[in-house]
């Protein structure tokens, strides 16, 4: 297990079935040893480019790239990926032992390499002593790796993961998370992986791609999607926020000039590309960015409800014109239901995006 | 069903005996029948005696019609489990309104009267100098046959998730290898269903058989119907009681595959 995998590249790939677009023209650029995540809601097209680069679905248009490879044509078996799916896909009438070694016996790796290499594959994932287990008896975690293990046993140039860990309760699924990042870093290979689970993508990955309506809507670090959101699907979506109905006045410099109703107030603030006047721009506050009797101009509001968190509580708050929205704040017993607050923020932490129907389908770094 | 008072319970079991043994007993009747030493079919036996298996094996006759009426079997179990499992396989891949409407047709053997059946292949038996052969006879048998082959199969292929052949093939198997290798080794236990259901329905069938046989090729059953005219000796008890009990280890077997297909599928 010497080599990191190969980068990807995939232009102008795209995908329909009949009329239904599962996914729009996308170019795609992944570096050798990346751990990339595609996150997105279900129907977000997600699946299908992992499918595309699999090679399980033909595309309608573009070229999929390993390395210098163009493989567009190519089935799966000739890609030289590992694919690790969401129910894992392991054969039930082998062995751990057979299931890990099945893509060196087709490739008619001799037995004694084989067992070498499964010998090692099964230590990597701490799986030494079930070898000659049946599926079966083995737990969903355990299971889990099995799948990982038989993926990474062929040395795949890619590892393709299809929600690898829905099926796995929520306890378990946050050790394996953790596991699967200690694994990455070790087997260096290039991963793509596919969850709509946020946390699981904030966790694992180098680069998250948000998908929806079969568009990449930005792709970037877990700081550029959380702290720079591209447009309001990516805000709304990633981590929790508040969004209000903005119009633009004027933007330049990158910073735009809003009016925002539920405030009534023109508010100056950072804004995401795609922010102009006479789009449709919504502003985004998250929790922790907003103060609390702050600064003598702030928004009046009201607080609904507090819970308590530990250090920190979370406050229900509506604003006089109904409505609602949340804060988390250092914990202050003299806030309370019905406490009536001024809200406030940092310039710096505003945020101005643009609804994300009008974004179209780029947004590729 | 438990929770019915034990009166009602104890009414449906005896009603419930009572069907089965109208159903059951007259045909176990032969078996008491066979070993009669009288020479003609009676019940219950004054005397008992093997003497008419001794004539069942020593008469050519019987021996070549049983001995037809395995060939016969094998030949269409074999053809039928092939093209069967193959039309089993081809079927899932169909969607929606053709895979209806081909299985309809797959299945029609089964649903269109034998004799319909028998009468139009003796009609083609005869264009292509089939008739009177065992060969003709074994391709009519895997006819009537082949659903059983189609249904048990299709039912073992449900158990298979579509993402084990991906993953095989993306691990780097061939469609050939990934049909030997992950395939069939989990739609074994629905190929033997298949197949005894296939030898049970050709080695039992008659109207067929009675069409296509010629006068040298008789299959067991066209010989105990053609005896039974002619005839009425215990010999023709022994014959049928050979065939009970091949269909009763057939279907054992049967539940037996069934069995271990359902473990197989947890």
């Amino acid at each position: 297990m010497t080599n990191t995998g190969l980068p990807l590249r995939l232009e102008a790939i795209s995908k329909h079935y009949g009329k239904f677009l599962a996914l729009a023209p996308t170019n795609l650029d992944v570096a050798a040893g990346e751990f990339l995540t595609l996150l997105g809601p279900s129907g977000s097209g997600k699946t299908t480019l992992l499918n595309l680069i699999a090679g399980y679905v033909e595309p309608t248009a573009g070229t999929v790239a390993i390395g210098s490879r163009d493989v567009t044509g190519l089935p799966a078996r000739l890609r030289n990926i590992g694919m690790v799916f969401q129910n894992y896909a392991l054969f039930p009438h082998m062995t751990v032992g057979q299931n890990i070694a099945y893509g060196l016996s087709v490739r008619g790796v001799s037995k004694a390499e084989s067992h070498r290499r499964v010998a090692e594959v099964l230590a990597l994932m701490q799986l030494e002593e079930y070898a000659d287990r049946a599926i079966q008896k083995m737990s969903g975690g355990q299971q889990q790796r099995v799948a990982l293990a038989r993926a990474l046993i062929i040395e795949p140039d890619v590892l393709l993961m299809d929600e690898p860990l829905s099926a796995l309760d929520k306890q378990l699924r946050r050790n394996v998370q953790l596991e699967l990042r200690r694994l990455h870093h070790k087997h260096g290979r290039t991963t793509i992986y596919v969850t709509h689970d946020q946390e699981e993508a904030l966790v694992l990955s180098d680069r998250i791609a948000v998908m929806n309506d079969g568009r990449i809507h930005q792709l970037g670090s877990v700081d550029d999607i959380y702290d720079r959101p591209a447009n309001a699907f990516v805000a709304g979506f990633i981590g929790e926020s508040n969004l209000f109905a903005a119009t633009v006045t004027s933007v330049s410099d990158g910073t735009a000039i809003v009016d925002v109703e539920a405030f009534r107030r023109t508010i100056r603030a950072p804004a995401a590309p795609g922010v102009e006047p006479g789009r449709p721009a919504r502003l985004l506050l998250r929790p922790e960015h907003l103060l609390f009797n702050h600064a003598d101009d702030g928004v009046p509001a009201e607080i609904v409800e507090t819970v308590y968190l530990g250090e920190l509580s979370q406050y229900g708050i509506v604003l006089e014109n109904g409505q609602s929205l949340i804060a988390r704040q250092i914990t202050d017993r003299s806030i309370q239901a019905g406490t009536r607050v001024t809200l406030s923020w940092k310039p710096d932490h505003a945020r101005v995006v643009a609804e994300s129907s009008t974004t179209g389908g780029l947004s590729n770094a | 069903m438990s929770k019915l008072p034990i009166w009602l319970r104890m009414i449906s079991n005896a009603a419930a005996s009572l069907v089965l043994g109208f159903l059951v007993l007259p045909i176990l009747a032969v078996v008491p029948a066979s070993f009669n030493k009288a020479s003609f079919i009676a019940l219950p036996p004054r005397n008992y005696s093997g003497v008419w298996y001794e004539r069942f094996f020593e008469d050519v006759e019987w021996q070549t019609s049983l001995y037809n009426s395995l060939q016969v079997a094998v030949i269409a179990t074999a053809i039928a489990v092939v093209l069967g499992t193959l039309a089993a396989i081809g079927l899932r891949r169909l969607s929606g309104r053709w895979r209806a409407s081909i299985t309809a047709l797959f299945l029609a053997p089964m649903i269109v009267p034998v004799v319909v059946t028998a009468v139009a292949l003796y009609r083609s038996a005869l264009d292509v100098g089939l008739s009177g052969t065992i060969f003709g006879m074994s391709l009519g048998h895997m006819i009537l046959a082949l659903p059983f082959v189609v249904i048990n199969v299709g039912i073992a292929l449900r158990g298979v998730d579509d993402n084990w052949l991906k993953a095989a093939s993306g691990l780097g198997g061939g469609s050939w290898t990934v049909f030997r290798t992950i395939t069939l080794p989990n739609i074994v236990p629905g190929i033997v269903g298949g197949a005894i259901f296939s030898f049970i329905t050709s080695f039992d069938e008659v109207v067929v058989a009675v069409f296509l046989a010629g006068y040298s090729n008789k299959t067991l059953p066209v010989k105990i119907w053609e005896s039974i005219r002619l005839e009425f000796t215990p010999v023709i008890a022994v014959a049928a009681t050979m065939m009970i009990v091949l269909a009763i280890v057939l279907f054992a077997v049967a539940q037996f595959a069934s069995r271990s297909q359902g473990n197989s599928a947890r």
